[in-house]
């Protein structure tokens, strides 16, 4: 962590530039021994503390418009919808009751929900796995010499910067039983085409499917960043040791990554448990509920059905998720750490 | 035993080369499908095999949407959102990221961690009361009201990505200028700004991309036609003429698909770099 720049507590108070510091001052290398000295001992007209308190000032004054802006957009609804979620609220019945748990307790009975978990543990474990292993193979490729190489790199990130729903929306097509791309390549292959929406194994593959294309080249940065890092002596070591090729990245490069891996594990299954868009435009959460997911859910029972109390108990269910992956995935990383 | 190490790095070279244009046939071939599928002259679309080398090209399609569609509208709506939420997200961000990171201040980390734990709050956790708020407020279908939410996704990376490149900068130039007696605008304007200008880049275009493919706020919080963004207009031209439920208008709906994704391709084939140090910066420093 950088220290904040030492000739700070040098400012003096006069005129309105805060820091606008008075030119007979001696003339101090910017340097934690300079700074010592005066705040300690040349500049004794000014307490210390005095000036600190300008500078914390102006420091909150300038997080103020970031921190009310979030708190206001985010943090704000997000108590409201912790709220609302003990009501009976809904604008068509135009009601506004308090029902206590009634919400909550009305998610254990709903089978919706239900399926929406089992789908959401498929999706997330499928997903960032996927995405992790080929992430890291990815990795490895356009971390190689060849002709081409950064031209590659920028069709990587492609996927990446496509809109989510028009990835979703696209997949639809590209799904399309007689006329999609897959069933076309799967067709001239063997023959078949399968079924691929109508199916409820065959319609989450659909889905993690189109996931995996969109977000691999995320985790794939990264860890191509990540692989950069890794200083070459430790690969020459490891030769002279007798490890080459396959053998130096599982006992160089893997371990080494892993802070980083199990980092972006927590971050990736976090933002698949909130996946909207995917199962909005090409599954409508379907065949039947097999595809749902819980940000669906809450789109569909607040913005559909407008139940915004139960749709908001969804939401805290959802939260909920997203903080116990945080928290486990947190230990892990730690464990990870610990290890290197 | 020369030829057959030159033999064996032959054959290596061989399957990386394969696996290389593996990986490019996974990734451009769903795009030219796409690509294909918008420009096909109609009649030519449902076609069992497919022919992947079309004989001709057709820009019916785009005729057909703008003008069912106000296709221009959408896609102004789109530039102004995502570029006045990124100027806007820039500007504060840069405000607070220079706290952070040079006026060492009680309760910096505890900004960074809170706008990192903000940023996990689901969006789909805080949209009903916002929604609520929306219409008490009369900032349904405004502009500005979907500024305010667009703006507000972006702060906490931008925050974030910027304090890890003031960190990166040295402060003695800072310093310099604050000996000379530079008050605090004109020293952020004219010393902080240029040596961060390549992070305020990246940040630009990384920012301008998310707001461009933005789906779900607009979804909820713009459903007038003067506000509504080029991504929703997907749905809108898969049922411009369709004649039942089922009938899906596959062709329209990639001619959408090519206008959304053309500005985004054409920023990302340019600045790849600067893309990659962006999304680098937000995860390791």
């Amino acid at each position: 962590m950088r220290q904040s720049p030492p000739l700070w507590t040098r400012s003096t108070l006069s005129s309105n530039a805060i820091w606008a510091d008075t030119h007979n001052e001696l003339p101090v290398a910017s340097s934690d021994a300079g700074h010592r000295q005066l705040t300690t001992g040349v500049l004794p007209l000014f307490s210390r503390q005095n000036l600190s308190t300008r500078r914390i000032l102006l420091a909150w004054l300038l997080v103020t418009p970031v921190v009310l802006w979030r708190l206001l957009t985010s943090v704000y609804p997000f108590l409201r919808t912790f709220y609302i979620s003990f009501f009976d609220n809904s604008p068509v019945r135009r009601t506004f009751d308090f029902v206590g748990l009634d919400n909550y307790m009305a998610l254990t009975r709903d089978a919706n929900v239900d399926a929406t978990l089992t789908f959401t543990l498929f999706f997330t474990v499928t997903s960032v796995a996927l995405q992790v292993v080929l992430g890291l193979a990815i990795a490895e490729l356009l971390n190689q010499r060849f002709k081409m190489r950064n031209f590659t790199r920028a069709v990587n990130l492609l996927p990446w910067a496509m809109a989510p729903i028009v990835i979703a929306t696209a997949a639809r097509w590209i799904f399309h039983q007689d006329y999609g791309l897959i069933n076309d390549i799967i067709w001239r292959l063997s023959g078949e085409r399968p079924l691929w929406l109508v199916n409820f194994t065959t319609a989450r593959f659909a889905v993690t499917i189109t996931d995996v294309w969109k977000n691999t080249a995320f985790l794939s940065v990264i860890f191509l960043s990540g692989l950069q890092g890794i200083p070459l002596e430790l690969y020459e070591a490891a030769k002279i040791d007798g490890a080459d090729g396959v053998r130096s990245y599982w006992y160089v490069t893997l371990p080494l990554l892993m802070p980083l891996i199990i980092s972006m594990m927590i971050f990736t299954a976090i933002f698949r448990v909130l996946t909207f868009e995917i199962v909005y435009a090409l599954t409508n959460g379907g065949p039947g509920t097999a595809t749902s997911l819980l940000s669906y859910l809450v789109y569909l029972e607040g913005f559909r059905v407008l139940n915004f109390g139960y749709a908001s108990a969804i939401a805290m269910l959802l939260f909920f998720i997203v903080l116990v992956v945080g928290v486990v995935g947190y230990g892990f990383l730690r464990r990870a750490w610990e290890r290197l | 035993m020369n030829t057959q190490l030159n033999l064996k790095r032959g054959i290596r070279t061989t399957l990386f080369t394969l696996m290389v244009i593996l990986f490019m046939i996974v990734i451009l071939l769903p795009i030219y499908y796409i690509f294909l599928t918008a420009f096909a002259p109609s009649g030519k679309l449902f076609t069992v095999p497919l022919t992947y080398v079309p004989r001709s090209l057709a820009i019916a399609r785009f005729q057909d949407i703008f003008g069912a569609l106000p296709i221009a509208r959408y896609m102004l709506n789109s530039t102004l959102l995502a570029t006045f939420s990124t100027i806007l997200a820039l500007t504060v961000s840069l405000l607070a990221a220079y706290a952070i990171a040079r006026l060492n201040f009680p309760g910096a980390n505890l900004v960074m961690v809170g706008l990192l734990a903000s940023s996990m709050l689901p969006g789909t956790a805080t949209v009903i009361p916002l929604f609520q708020m929306y219409q008490t407020l009369n900032l349904m279908d405004t502009l500005h009201g979907l500024l305010i939410l667009y703006g507000s996704a972006l702060l906490p990376i931008t925050t974030w990505v910027l304090v890890s490149f003031l960190r990166q900068v040295p402060v003695e130039i800072e310093d310099a200028a604050k000996v000379d007696g530079a008050s605090f605008f004109p020293l952020l304007w004219r010393i902080v700004l240029p040596v961060i200008r390549p992070g305020i880049a990246t940040m630009f275009l990384i920012n301008f991309i998310i707001g461009w493919n933005e789906f779900f706020t607009p979804l909820i919080f713009a459903r007038g036609a003067g506000v509504k963004v080029i991504t929703m207009a997907l749905s809108e031209a898969q049922v411009i003429g369709a004649r039942s439920e089922f009938d899906v208008s596959w062709g329209n709906m990639s001619a959408v698909a090519i206008l959304t994704t053309i500005p985004v391709f054409i920023i990302t084939l340019i600045f790849q770099r600067q893309i990659v140090e962006g999304i680098t910066s937000g995860v390791f420093k």
